[in-house]
């Protein structure tokens, strides 16, 4: 997903697989959202997380256990 | 001075005393919702037969008679909550008792109306809802904050001392801070939270804005069912900042660097004039990962309503929702699950580095919004990176909390232009009632200046 026009391609594709309905203007909504936030997703994408699981059940009104 | 304009406490401890009246209390307050609600549009429902009713009823408990206002997130027995939008996709809303209902119920409060919200709750700018925008009480034009705009519209516009509002992504400490109050997010799962339509929730926490932190930590205490007493909580913390010196941590960039020059200034002053009342320090200090926390956060949030929105409800979202939502709930059905996935793995490793950073301090510290409440017609904000939306920018400062179960609390410190500004202090897991006690000291050190101010359209 680099750049709006390959987003604009998963959209596309996404929305006619999961038979979800958009018309114009939600459209331009989404890749309006996606652009403000993608430079945060992808950097989520690229992070070294390897080795990190996530937690199990966490009951955040606690600190994780260590 | 109307009763109606005392701090919660007092209201209680008049009632209580005998020297004040609850039912001419409640006239008061429901006159005062005819005479500026017209223009606050900060409550979209009240009901005086049934504050009535709940004031017949209501028990001896520490908000005895006083009146208060539930943002519109929760059923209440003779309402189905309508979360700001036509429907709330994938869910049926229907009248029941609440959590937040029944703590306030317990209190003793009466629940004296609805507030508004933002549609959905899904913006921290408050200017768009079912009912139309809540405006902000320091300038009608401007936005109150969201997604608690109503609560926090109403108290700062005087048509209450007290308002329960929730925040899942910081949407009790933005409103409070454009509208110039105290807004405590609690703990996660320290409030009562029953009967929100996100069952599931991981982020979202009811919570009160007032105008101080005593008032907080007294609304706070019936939605917590326990007594807020100061200090860290039993067994919190081996050492007493309080007594042996605060120590107050500063993430430097982005959180302060990329705030507008007035509110970095009005925060530095607030944070250097808690310091002196207290003693202590204030140190920088760094968290890992800060650029990736907010898409964490987003993907971890929305993916608690993923169940909802299959393709059935998407394509028969009620055509008076939105435009903005329509849209977001259509991407969010299609994000990558492995996107999703990345964040909750981030929220452990996040929460693991700040148990490790609130090992080195006691408080960490940065502005609650980067700029003042922009306007209700364009709610974008200049910051020194650039112009950019409230939302991005307000969410960038306030997702922490949310995302790793942490407490908040926004405090006003100052005006900037006209409008509040406000500093955000984040303490540790259950440590609520420190964070009110800072919040405290600060009043104290500036002699209650800033939780004293007042917009002028209710001076």
């Amino acid at each position: 997903m680099e750049g709006e026009s390959a987003f604009q391609s998963y959209l596309d594709g996404a929305l006619g697989t999961f038979g979800i309905d958009a018309d114009e203007d939600e459209r331009a909504v989404m890749l309006g959202v996606w652009s403000l936030y993608e430079p945060g997703i992808q950097l989520l994408r690229d992070a070294d997380l390897d080795g990190i699981e996530p937690e199990m059940r966490p009951d955040l009104s606690k600190p994780p256990a260590r | 001075m109307s009763a109606l304009d005392l701090p919660l406490r007092e209201q209680a401890a008049q009632i209580a005393g005998g020297d004040l009246d609850a039912g001419e209390l409640l006239d008061a307050c429901l006159a005062r919702i005819e005479e500026r609600n017209p223009d606050l549009n900060a409550v979209v429902a009240t009901f005086p037969d049934r504050s009535r009713e709940m004031l017949d009823q209501a028990p001896d408990g520490p908000l005895r008679g006083v009146p208060v206002l539930i943002k519109d997130e929760w059923p209440l027995p003779w309402r189905a909550e309508t979360v700001g939008a036509a429907s709330v996709p994938g869910v049926t809303t229907e009248p029941g008792e609440s959590g937040p209902y029944r703590a306030l119920r317990d209190a003793g409060a009466v629940i004296a109306g609805v507030a508004n919200m933002h549609e959905l709750g899904a913006s921290s700018t408050g200017n768009t809802s079912l009912y139309g925008a809540a405006h902000n009480p320091w300038d009608l034009d401007r936005c109150p904050g969201g997604s608690s705009s109503g609560p926090a519209a109403a108290v700062a516009g005087g048509l209450v001392s007290g308002a329960v509002g929730a925040d899942g992504l910081g949407s009790i400490r933005y409103p409070a801070a454009y509208c110039g109050l105290t807004g405590l997010k609690p703990t996660f799962g320290r409030s009562a939270m029953e009967g929100h339509h996100i069952a599931n929730t991981e982020t979202i926490v009811s919570g009160p804005l007032c105008r101080d932190a005593a008032d907080c930590r007294l609304l706070a205490s019936a939605l917590f069912g326990e007594e807020l007493e100061a200090g860290w909580g039993e067994g919190a913390r081996q050492r007493n900042p309080f007594d042996e010196g605060l120590r107050i941590g500063v993430i430097r960039d982005p959180y302060w660097s990329d705030s507008a020059p007035g509110v970095s200034e009005a925060c530095e002053a607030a944070l250097e004039a808690l310091r002196a009342e207290v003693g202590g320090e204030v140190t920088e200090v760094g968290l890992p990962d800060l650029e990736l926390i907010l898409p964490a956060a987003l993907l971890v949030a929305q993916s608690e309503e993923a169940a909802h929105l299959v393709p059935r409800v998407l394509n028969e979202l009620n055509p008076e929702l939105g435009l903005i939502n329509r849209g977001v709930l259509k991407l969010r059905a299609v994000l990558p699950l492995s996107l999703t996935a990345r964040g909750f793995k981030l929220r452990a490793k996040v929460r693991r580095d700040l148990a490790a950073l609130f090992d080195e301090v006691d408080l960490l510290a940065w502005p609650a919004v980067p700029a003042v409440a922009p306007p209700l017609a364009e709610p974008m904000i200049e910051l020194p990176s650039g112009v950019e939306s409230a939302d991005s920018g307000n969410a960038r400062q306030g997702v922490l909390a949310n995302l790793t179960g942490v407490p908040g609390v926004s405090v006003p410190v100052g005006l900037d232009g006209g409008l509040p500004a406000a500093l955000q202090l984040l303490g540790p897991w259950g440590s609520d009632a420190a964070l009110l006690d800072a919040a405290e000291a600060f009043e104290r050190a500036t002699d209650r200046e800033f939780v004293e101010l007042r917009p002028a359209t209710v001076a």
